[in-house]
């Protein structure tokens, strides 16, 4: 499965079943490319989840596969990932529809006067 | 635990990832668990996350491997497994019979002497001569049928 703006899945939510260690990776790549090391620093302190190294490679794989992100030129041993166009627009749609939902959410707590 | 009784679990895990996952990640994944188990990270977690990661990647379908054809292959495995333990299976009977055939004796006169002894768990030598593979099958119990 491959996410570009031309195939018509522009607007779904390619995320919604890829699992949490990859919109993680996803948003923590979203401000810059990261190292595998860097990635699981940097989700540590953003999300207080720790990955572990073979959750990190399967997510990356998989990602890569869906053309979300991409490998760098290896820098030493390590290859710094990037995300793509496709994966940014993935991870826009993705968070859209996570605000929606908790949103909607915090309606109902309202309303339910809990 | 020290250093290089970590590392070598870790590379014993990083060991069971596939070939082509190994020429592309190996390195870099040696070298991530080392800086985490500097970080004060546990070897058997690392390795046991590798482990998990290992089995996920072969049970994951590849892009140049479509899925009818794994299919297909296993089932083709899966029947080649099944008629071979048939295979197996009937040999014994048929071996025990083969030579007293051809010395002119009866089909029950065979049974009489050979494989069918109700209740025995007694080894039938000339079975395991004929078949002339010892380690298939080497007892041989009475059946219930009646002989």
């Amino acid at each position: 499965m491959r996410v570009s703006g031309r195939d018509g899945r522009a607007g779904q939510d390619v995320l919604r079943r890829v699992g949490e260690a990859s919109v993680l990776i996803l948003i923590s790549l979203a401000d810059g490319p990261k190292h595998g090391y860097a990635l699981i620093q940097d989700i540590k302190e953003l999300a207080d989840v720790e990955l572990g190294p073979g959750t990190l490679y399967g997510a990356l794989d998989r990602l890569e596969r869906l053309d979300l992100i991409e490998s760098l030129p290896a820098d030493d041993r390590r290859h710094p990932y990037r995300i793509t166009a496709p994966g940014a627009a993935a991870l826009r749609v993705h968070l859209d529809s996570l605000e929606r939902v908790s949103a909607a959410g915090r309606l109902r707590l309202r309303l339910g006067g809990i | 635990m020290n250093e290089p009784r970590a590392s070598r679990l870790v590379e014993r895990a990083l060991r069971c990832y596939p070939a082509r996952w190994r020429r592309r990640h190996g390195d870099e994944a040696a070298e991530l668990a080392a800086l985490l188990i500097a970080d004060g990270a546990s070897a058997g977690s690392i390795a046991l996350s590798y482990l998990v990661g290992a089995g996920r990647e072969w049970l994951t379908p590849r892009p140049g491997l479509r899925l009818s054809a794994a299919t297909g292959a296993l089932l083709i495995a899966c029947s080649l497994g099944v008629s071979a333990v048939l295979l197996a299976s009937s040999a014994p009977a048929r071996a025990a019979l083969t030579p007293t055939r051809a010395k002119g004796v009866s089909t029950s006169q065979a049974h009489g002497r050979a494989h069918c002894r109700a209740g025995s768990d007694e080894a039938v030598p000339g079975v395991l001569r004929s078949m002339g593979q010892l380690p298939v099958m080497i007892w041989e119990a009475g059946h219930e049928r009646s002989c």
